[in-house]
């Protein structure tokens, strides 16, 4: 329950890959967390902000969108990838960063590449992606029994867990090193500002900061 | 051993305990205090009715958002209601078809949804709210956004914010302003919905962009928007949501966001969404509309304030009550129960005042403290 303009308002960056390039550009958005979260022995998951009417929390990248969705906090950034996957209906996504750049994809053992094993009409796949995975697959004509793992999906189909997996390339490194293919790519992906549908409507600091990051962009644009 | 999953509830349902139903019982009985005092005359419509009359009133896809089942009288599919308003919209259609226009309903029920939705996965809900059904105008949408803000007041709600938005805007304006084919209409539509500039001018919707930036605070957003419609096709919805933000402004922060579609399938030229201080998500919605079959114009809202009622049931007061011992004098508590007492009888030597919850009891025909 947040009292409107008194409170600080929350905001939720992902802990991993876009942290490091979210980072400076949060802070020409005026965004600088205290020192203790660059404290790798620090255990807190709350920090205080150079501004003294924020605060940053930092959460793994499938909970900055539920914690953005339910309003606990206000803004944050995400990879679109996470934002596709919940499809929530309470989240904008009004700026694309233009970091954090990979691509969503279908992989498969490279043996079994040249059998095309995708045509049979049911296939079994592992992926962190079980709604994407689901819609792209059904949209194939193709019923996709996916099975959540949440990381080292390279391992699946070697150990028989699963044909194929779906997983986020960036060089295409780790699948080559386990012996996978790209068979097709579902998304490309890249960080977007997220902000809450009612905290926009109704706490003019919501607004201004989606103005600040979108004034940035432009910025870099041109 | 008693088994504790035996009466366990239904995911999505819940008991509403002594505070809860108090809560609840006062917010409705404000709320259509406030509606009757407006002349809005209170209907009751019943819980289950025939899917195809509800479907032909609603969005043909929410029809599967209702419990659905076999009629064993009438072997028709029956459905329990998820939306009261298609039932008003029935009742003006039928029975009350030959009163004079503009008729002005109120109601509040229970509601129930065949699934929750991801961020409320609650299934049943109280829908509270009013319809003006013969008129869409602006002064129509004038009163209906009064009548709401009031409301809402009485229920408890502070710092209410209401925004604005347009919601047949995109088939307005692509069929002359900014034209686009009709396969191109509903990945705009979508775009516009999530706010997302790229996608927007991928799908080739590129000169609807400004739309994306005409949303805030209702004086400046409605200049952008005027801005925007240099061949005045969208005058008189201009002029109308300045008519209604003059008649309403003071009593709520207003915001108005064009392209906001979202909960908006059936609405015609105007639409909003209410939210309040505290409360998480929108409480309600509502704005002008035909009523399907009759294709009646008309107006109105609709509010869901469950949060509302759970934000009360944490504060609400203790309330006094009046112990009454054994053998107590029965004509003084019949007195004091006129007066507005309540009362709670001993029944046993065992039975013990403060245990029961009682702030009082009955001494030489008076209440004392307890």
């Amino acid at each position: 329950m947040r009292a409107a303009m008194s409170e600080p308002l929350t905001f939720a960056v992902p802990k991993g890959r876009i942290l490091d390039e979210a980072l400076p550009v949060m802070a020409r958005a005026g965004l600088v967390p205290e020192s203790a979260f660059h404290d790798k022995g620090n255990r807190s998951l709350s920090f205080a902000c150079e501004r003294s009417d924020m605060r940053i929390i930092r959460v793994r990248a499938f909970d900055v969108a539920t914690f953005v969705a339910f309003g606990a906090a206000q803004a944050g950034i995400v990879g679109s990838d996470v934002i596709e996957e919940f499809d929530f209906s309470e989240l904008y996504a009004p700026v694309d960063l233009d970091i954090g750049h990979c691509r969503l994809s279908v992989a498969v053992p490279q043996d079994a590449s040249a059998g095309q094993a995708s045509k049979a009409s049911h296939i079994r796949v592992a992926t962190k992606y079980p709604n994407i995975t689901h819609r792209w697959f059904e949209q194939q004509g193709v019923q996709a029994e996916c099975i959540k793992l949440n990381g080292a999906m390279e391992l699946a189909p070697s150990l028989g867990l699963a044909g194929q997996i779906v997983d986020l390339v960036s060089s295409g490194r780790t699948l080559k090193d386990n012996g996978l293919v790209e068979t097709g790519t579902i998304m490309q992906v890249s960080a977007r500002l997220i902000v809450n549908r009612a905290a926009l409507k109704t706490d003019p600091r919501v607004a201004a900061l989606v103005e600040t990051f979108r004034a940035l962009t432009a910025q870099e644009a041109a | 051993m008693t088994d504790p999953t035996r009466d366990l509830l239904p995911e999505g349902l819940e008991d509403r305990l002594p505070k809860g139903a108090a809560a609840a019982a006062r917010i409705e009985r404000a709320a259509l205090e406030t509606m009757d005092g407006w002349g809005y005359d209170c209907v009751r419509p019943p819980l289950i009715e025939f899917e195809k009359s509800m479907a032909e009133r609603m969005d043909g896809i929410a029809t599967r958002r209702m419990f659905r089942f076999v009629d064993p009288r009438s072997l028709r599919t029956l459905a329990l209601r998820s939306d009261i308003t298609v039932q008003v919209g029935r009742i003006a259609a039928t029975g009350l078809a030959d009163q004079p226009r503009p008729l002005r309903l109120c109601y509040a029920g229970q509601v129930a949804r065949i699934a929750g939705e991801q961020l409320d996965p609650r299934r049943e809900h109280l829908q509270l709210g009013a319809e003006l059904i013969g008129s869409d105008t602006a002064a129509a949408a004038a009163e209906i956004v009064e009548l709401a803000i009031a409301t809402l007041e009485a229920m408890g709600a502070r710092g209410i914010s209401v925004d604005f938005t347009l919601p047949d805007l995109v088939d307005t304006l692509a069929t002359e302003e900014f034209p686009l084919e009709p396969a191109q209409v509903p990945a705009v539509r979508r775009e516009l919905d999530a706010k997302d500039a790229g996608a927007l001018k991928d799908a080739g919707g590129e000169a609807y962009l400004p739309l994306l930036y005409a949303a805030g605070p209702f004086e400046q957003a409605v200049e952008k928007l005027s801005a925007i419609d240099a061949r005045g096709v969208l005058a008189s919805r201009i002029d109308g949501l300045r008519q209604i933000a003059r008649q309403v402004g003071g009593r709520a922060r207003l915001t108005l966001d064009p392209s906001e579609r979202h909960g908006f399938q059936y609405q015609s030229w105007f639409g909003f969404t209410i939210y309040a201080e505290g409360v998480r998500g929108a409480l309600g919605r509502g704005g002008t509309y035909r009523i399907g079959g009759s294709d009646e114009p008309a107006t109105g809202f609709s509010l869901f304030p469950e949060e509302l009622v759970e934000a009360a049931a944490a504060n609400e007061p203790p309330r006094d009550a009046l112990f009454l011992p054994l053998g107590h004098d029965r004509d003084a508590a019949a007195r004091l129960r006129a007066e507005g007492w309540r009362t709670v009888a001993a029944l046993g030597e065992a039975d013990d005042a403060a245990a029961l919850g009682c702030s009082h009891t009955l001494q030489g025909g008076k209440p004392a403290r307890l």
